[in-house]
């Protein structure tokens, strides 16, 4: 289709309809689960530890799902590299450990049904209503600096520090947030890496830091 | 701990610093990966080939950048891809070329049965590149200098396609547009 550079963009009066059911799209769908997520990164590795390089994906490139090659997790892998799977493979359960999240879930699930929700890290969200969202943490124990991380400010600690509310161990921040879906954690000290348990969906806890997810942002 | 510092492990690498990345980014990666292609499986396969890419090619990765663009320009440009391999592997089972020019795109499978399946329906019947653009601009909420920076196409070119892509996309939706199946808050209607 022909394109004219010089045309000038006038928006419609009802993108804003089309923008709204595009993102209510994207927000119905779920969270990716903790398999899925999983499967993918093994996958990568396990290509990486077979010898997958730039020239040999670029060869494979664009041939998804044809003859000659075998479908694992949806990457394509030559025979040759089943080796290099393996490999991979024990490296993950060896230094992984991708059951390290499920049990820290299983742990802090169990931990709120048992009502000693006090004695963990607790979490919540409230919107302000004026295309603000509030973020409160409350921990069981001192901290000399807490920061809230997420895809609205590049996952940078320094960028939105919370500030400490009471001597109950509290700590807030309100972020300007438009509607969106944004993943996001709280960062204690500069080192230790929180997720918010009570946070609406939590859907990746298999690898490192897991992250919470707020939809619907001020909206 | 920031992207930067989790590309400087992933470089010399750390697996658990690449998890990390993965899990931070496939979310999004996942959801416009499903919308451009219509379908739950290739939406795996292209983002799982793009994270790959982005490993073999993270030496490369600028760390002036913001690492979500970045991946986003693999991840658009592997979508074209997948688009292309699938016109090819279409083609070949179709006798009639003009049969295949003429035909509306197939209907997408669905992904959880959740999405609104009216809208990534009319989405697969748009020119990618309309589509493309309309993700980036509406969904993920760009500005055309960085849809810009990320297709290489000129933001002129890129109002022309969103501006295109959604008059189309209003003709495709037709009623349904103006009694959406959600209220204008996106929220399921009672």
């Amino acid at each position: 289709m022909a394109e004219n550079p010089d045309l000038t963009f006038e928006p419609m009066a009802d993108d804003d309809v089309l923008v709204a059911r595009m993102r209510a799209s994207y927000r119905m769908l779920p969270a990716p689960s903790v398999a899925q997520i999983e499967r993918c990164t093994r996958g990568v590795l396990a290509s990486v530890a077979a010898g997958a390089t730039e020239g040999s994906v670029a060869g494979a490139h664009g041939t998804s799902g044809t003859q000659g090659t075998r479908r694992s997790g949806g990457l394509l892998l030559r025979p040759q590299w089943w080796w290099g799977v393996a490999a991979a493979a024990t490296l993950v359960v060896t230094v992984m450990r991708p059951w390290r999240g499920a049990e820290t879930q299983r742990n802090a699930d169990s931990a709120f049904a048992a009502g000693t929700a006090a004695a963990l890290p607790v979490g919540s969200i409230r919107d302000e209503g004026d295309g603000e969202i509030r973020f409160d943490l409350t921990l069981p124990t001192a901290a000399r600096a807490v920061a809230i991380v997420g895809d609205f400010n590049g996952w940078d600690e320094t960028k939105t520090p919370m500030a400490k509310r009471g001597a109950d161990g509290t700590w807030s921040v309100r972020v300007p947030l438009s509607p969106g879906r944004y993943s996001y954690a709280f960062v204690v000290d500069g080192r230790e890496w929180l997720v918010d348990a009570r946070a609406p969906q939590v859907p990746d806890a298999g690898f490192g830091p897991a992250n919470a997810v707020i939809v619907d942002g001020a909206e | 701990m920031t992207d930067a510092e989790l590309v400087v492990r992933t470089r010399t690498g750390d697996p658990e610093a690449f998890g990390t990345l993965v899990s931070r980014y496939y979310d999004a990666c996942w959801r416009f990966a499903y919308h451009m292609l219509g379908e739950r499986a290739d939406a795996e396969d292209v983002v799982q080939e793009s994270f790959l890419r982005a490993y073999l090619a993270i030496a490369r990765y600028d760390e002036r950048d913001q690492f979500r663009g970045w991946l986003f320009r693999i991840l658009t440009n592997q979508c074209r891809n997948a688009l292309t391999s699938r016109g090819r592997r279409t083609r070949r089972f179709v006798q009639d070329d003009i049969a295949l020019e003429t035909a509306p795109a197939a209907p997408p499978g669905p992904a959880t049965g959740m999405e609104d399946a009216a809208l990534v329906r009319a989405l697969a019947q748009l020119d990618p590149a309309q589509r493309e653009a309309l993700l980036l601009k509406y969904a993920e909420g760009l500005e055309y200098s960085e849809m810009s920076a990320m297709t290489g196409a000129g933001e002129s070119a890129l109002k022309m396609r969103v501006k295109r892509g959604s008059e189309r996309l209003r003709v495709l939706l037709g009623r349904s547009l103006e009694d959406p199946p959600f209220g204008s808050s996106g929220e399921p209607s009672a």
